[in-house]
């Protein structure tokens, strides 16, 4: 009786296991001849014509008026155009909906001619009413992203495929901007139609939130047939697409926050493209069969800041001192602990915007000289100083680690760094703004993909400010602020910014310590996967190989 | 009648306790550090003032905290939570998309404790002091002190990464698309879209999140069946019944086993409410888009209507998992009708 009795309670576990485990059967075999629904197949793998993409969170919503954050550019980018386009990473804006464009001598009015024969998904035409509608929208809806509209002052459509934007200031960095997700060109007939409003009112009469977290309205390749939030969301080919297509016909992409989670589900074939690797799971790539891997760097800048203003930043704010961290720091034992792809960039300018110098000297550190610079500065036997340092990583590398590298080099020629850390949340963010921290490892993503975001590094700059350093202290160069943002030839631009970089090169409060690589691991049977700082991953560049 | 005056007056402190919960809650969210304008507005917006003044009226964060509570009491009352800082959308609805993929593991982990830790308790206890009375005490040891993202981290880097015996993290794999809502449990709904693969598919999924998180509460479950079985065991009434000759077996099953289970009625309850509050490390490694992961987003964006929204559901869920089995106490047990 007794045997029977243990007999049958391990029947249950054993049936209860087998039960449990049934669903998981497919996982072994090749995920193109998995489980089947009516539609058919749509699964990653040898064969199948649909791409499997994995991406970080941290958004909420795709519609194009309120996208700002990092990964929700793939999305739009693949289901809405601009009508400016970076067809690489570290190109220059082409037309896409735009077929020609022209400045005026004063560089204050910017006029577009669109494309002919463009439609959007619903089959509607595109019409410079619809541009008018989107920017308008995207202004008015005064969301995160709507600043990249501010030197626009008015629009006009003289005709249905003429737009005028009269800009309040010379801006060179205007066709960049309008290469930005949140000034997609939406199908205003059926935004409208959905509660859109692109009136001055919008932010809180503008109801087409929920509708363009459903669906899409754009002339893209793709349309937005599903978006779970932190789920997922699935991409069908535009059957009215008026360019030349790829030949995925349909993307699943996957909000897999956890790089360990995505080199799992990468290597078992689930997916077919992680986007947020680490420098560490990468590792765990190397070799593998059927995996390419591209470790090359963004344009996330990590930096150190001392502030110039001696009340705040004490030794540090001394522009000799300022020199002898500059020799001391171990560029590349920073690119080491960032990982593969890591960047030393050259000033203010990260490598791959237009104008930048590259890297800065590889043979640039030197104890000896940062010594003797220090002893100039009257600090010859070092000094002891509070580096304050918050909880927040730069492209998966802790600020925390940085800051403890730092202390590390410094203390080769005496400085003695003591590192305070404090959270964002809990007074680092207000202090950072206000400016009023003294020494700090801090990074910078930029808010769109062009060289002047970086002018904010200028005296009197947002973050010249934050350091302490106004105009008044470096008239020159805060001139150029102005002299680049007038400088619409690329050449005229070019020649400013290095201009910028030589003077920023050794002096100043800034120092750019590393330029943080972004590790995507993919499935090698497609082709065109690339690094892409404006849309995360350009989608609508990929192919699968035949 | 004595039973339904016992349930009514459950069913009063559930209310009033309900109201104790929202009040600490949105105290304890106000005490938080953090500033929802610096987490959810870009660091050119909050160079504006304009624009960080518009932010805090359009979320009530200008008004005085008192006013702000009896504006969320009064909201509360009518069943609204707000409105989510970060994804703007209304609380509530949000909670109900989040809730049902939650729900569902956490049911299942629980279905998955109660099974696993009732036979291992039953086995240990009448294998007393044998090698697999130590097996098992050992097993449910590791489930107890297993730190669950650890767990977590460990079981799908084995099942699913290196042995590809269960699939990996999400509720479904790409073959299959969500099956349309009617409970939001895919399981059920894949059921009632008539699709038993998909329902397999989903159910296989269940499997590694649900054991992680059923480690824990099988351990205490196991733990006390045992004990309370070896206590029961031990009972004049039992001695009596093995004197009549009733074989051990029947012994165990009707006679010993319905007595030793009412303690374990109160582990499951809790065991259930710690599953629903303690989804957030699970959810977030095993991409599971349920309440945990909503609650992880919304800490990291100083959502606070959000949080606190999260707050008040699993608070309720304790509330309402305890109230049903005081009930059931009294169902059971006539005593504790008297008390």
């Amino acid at each position: 009786m007794k045997k029977r009795f243990l007999a049958l309670a391990l029947s249950v576990a054993v049936a209860a296991g087998c039960v449990a485990c049934g669903g998981g059967a497919d996982n072994n075999a090749p995920a193109a001849e998995g489980a089947e629904e009516a539609g058919g197949a749509e699964s990653s793998g040898s064969g199948s014509s649909t791409v499997v993409v994995a991406m970080g969170s941290g958004f909420a919503t795709v519609d194009p008026g309120y996208v700002y954050e990092k990964y929700p550019p793939l999305i739009v980018n693949a289901c809405y155009e601009n009508l400016f386009k970076f067809y690489g990473n570290d190109s220059a804006p082409e037309p896409c909906l735009a077929d020609t464009y022209e400045f005026s001598e004063d560089n204050l009015t910017l006029t577009v001619k669109l494309k002919e024969g463009i439609t959007f998904a619903s089959g509607n035409p595109m019409t410079s009413a619809d541009v008018l509608f989107s920017i308008n929208r995207c202004k008015n809806l005064q969301g995160n992203p709507s600043f990249i509209a501010d030197t626009i002052e008015s629009m006009e459509a003289p005709d249905d495929l003429t737009v005028v934007f009269h800009l309040t200031q010379a801006d060179s960095a205007i066709l960049s901007k309008l290469t930005y997700s949140a000034l997609a060109i939406l199908d205003s007939a059926v935004v409208k139609e959905n509660g859109g409003t692109d009136a001055e009112d919008a932010a809180t009469t503008d109801t087409a939130q929920a509708y363009l977290d459903s669906t899409s309205a754009g002339s893209g390749m793709y349309v937005m047939t599903s978006y779970i939030p932190d789920e997922e969301v699935v991409l069908e080919k535009n059957p009215n697409y008026w360019g030349e297509a790829t030949n995925v016909d349909k993307y699943i992409v996957k909000i897999q926050p956890d790089s360990n989670t995505q080199m799992m589900t990468l290597s078992t074939g689930d997916i077919d493209v992680a986007l947020n690797m680490t420098d560490d799971t990468m590792a765990e790539l190397a070799g593998a069969e059927g995996i390419e891997i591209i470790n090359a760097a963004t344009k996330t800048v990590g930096f150190l800041m001392m502030n110039m203003n001696e009340e705040y930043g004490g030794p540090v704010s001394d522009p000799k001192v300022q020199q002898a961290i500059r020799k001391a720091v171990d560029y590349s034992g920073v690119q080491t602990i960032c990982g593969e792809g890591t960047l030393t960039p050259y000033a203010i300018i990260q490598s791959g915007f237009m104008g930048s110098k590259g890297e800065r000297a590889a043979d640039y550190a030197n104890v000896e000289e940062a010594k003797a610079l220090l002893a100039e500065a009257g600090y010859a036997d070092g000094f002891d100083v509070d580096l304050t340092v918050t909880d927040l990583d730069m492209e998966g590398i802790l600020l925390t680690d940085l800051a403890q590298k730092v202390k590390d080099d410094l203390s080769r020629i005496g400085i003695n760094v003591n590192i305070v850390s404090q959270p964002w949340a809990a007074g680092y963010g207000d202090a950072y703004r206000d400016g009023t921290i003294g020494f700090t490892v801090m990074y910078w993503g930029t808010d769109y993909n062009d060289p002047n975001v970086q002018l904010e590094f200028l005296p009197g700059g947002v973050m010249g400010l934050r350091a302490g350093w106004t105009k008044e202290m470096a008239p020159e160069l805060a001139a150029m602020y102005d002299e680049t943002m007038a400088a619409t030839d690329n050449d005229a631009r070019t020649a400013v910014l290095e201009k910028i970089q030589d003077a920023m090169y050794e002096d100043g409060p800034f120092l750019m310590i590393a330029q943080a690589p972004a590790h995507i691991g993919y499935n090698s049977r497609l082709d065109g996967v690339a690094i892409s700082d404006p849309y995360a991953l350009d989608v609508t560049l990929i192919n699968i190989k035949q | 009648m004595k039973q339904l005056k016992f349930t009514g007056k459950r069913l009063a402190y559930l209310v009033v306790m309900l109201f104790g919960v929202a009040t600490l809650v949105f105290i304890l969210t106000k005490m938080i550090p953090g500033d929802p304008t610096v987490a959810n507005l870009s660091q050119r917006a909050l160079n504006d003032p304009e624009v960080v003044a518009a932010y805090k009226a359009k979320y009530g964060l200008d008004q005085p905290i008192f006013v702000q509570y009896v504006l969320y009491i009064k909201n509360l009352l009518k069943f609204d939570l707000g409105t989510s800082i970060r994804t703007n959308k209304p609380v509530l609805a949000e909670l109900a998309r989040c809730y049902p993929a939650t729900i569902e593991l956490a049911l299942f982990a629980i279905l998955l404790a109660a099974v696993f830790g009732i036979l291992f308790g039953v086995i240990s206890a009448i294998r007393r002091n044998s090698i697999l009375d130590q097996a098992v005490r050992a097993v449910s040891v590791t489930g107890v002190s297993i730190p669950s993202f650890w767990f977590a981290l460990l079981v799908l880097y084995f099942f699913y990464y290196k042995l590809h015996i269960f699939p990996g993290p999400g509720r479904l794999s790409n073959s299959f698309s969500a099956p349309a809502t009617v409970t939001g449990l895919y399981v059920l709904d894949s059921l009632l879209e008539g699709n038993i693969p998909k329902a397999m598919d989903a159910l296989s999924h269940l499997i590694l999140p649900g054991t992680v998180l059923a480690a824990f509460t099988m351990g205490l479950i196991t733990r006390t069946t045992r004990s309370n079985l070896l206590d029961v065991m031990s009972m004049d009434y039992i001695r009596t019944a093995r004197a009549k000759g009733i074989g051990r077996v029947g012994l165990i099953v009707r006679h010993a086993l319905g007595n030793a289970l009412i303690p374990v009625l109160t582990v499951i309850g809790l065991g259930l409410g710690n599953l629903l509050g303690g989804m957030v490390l699970v959810e977030t490694i095993f991409n599971w888009p349920g309440v945990g992961q909503f609650a992880y987003e919304s800490v990291l964006s100083a959502d606070f209507p959000a949080i606190i929204g999260v707050a008040l559901l699993i608070a309720l869920n304790y509330m309402i998992i305890n109230t049903v089995v005081d009930i059931l106490y009294g169902v059971i047990d006539p005593r504790v009708r008297c008390q």
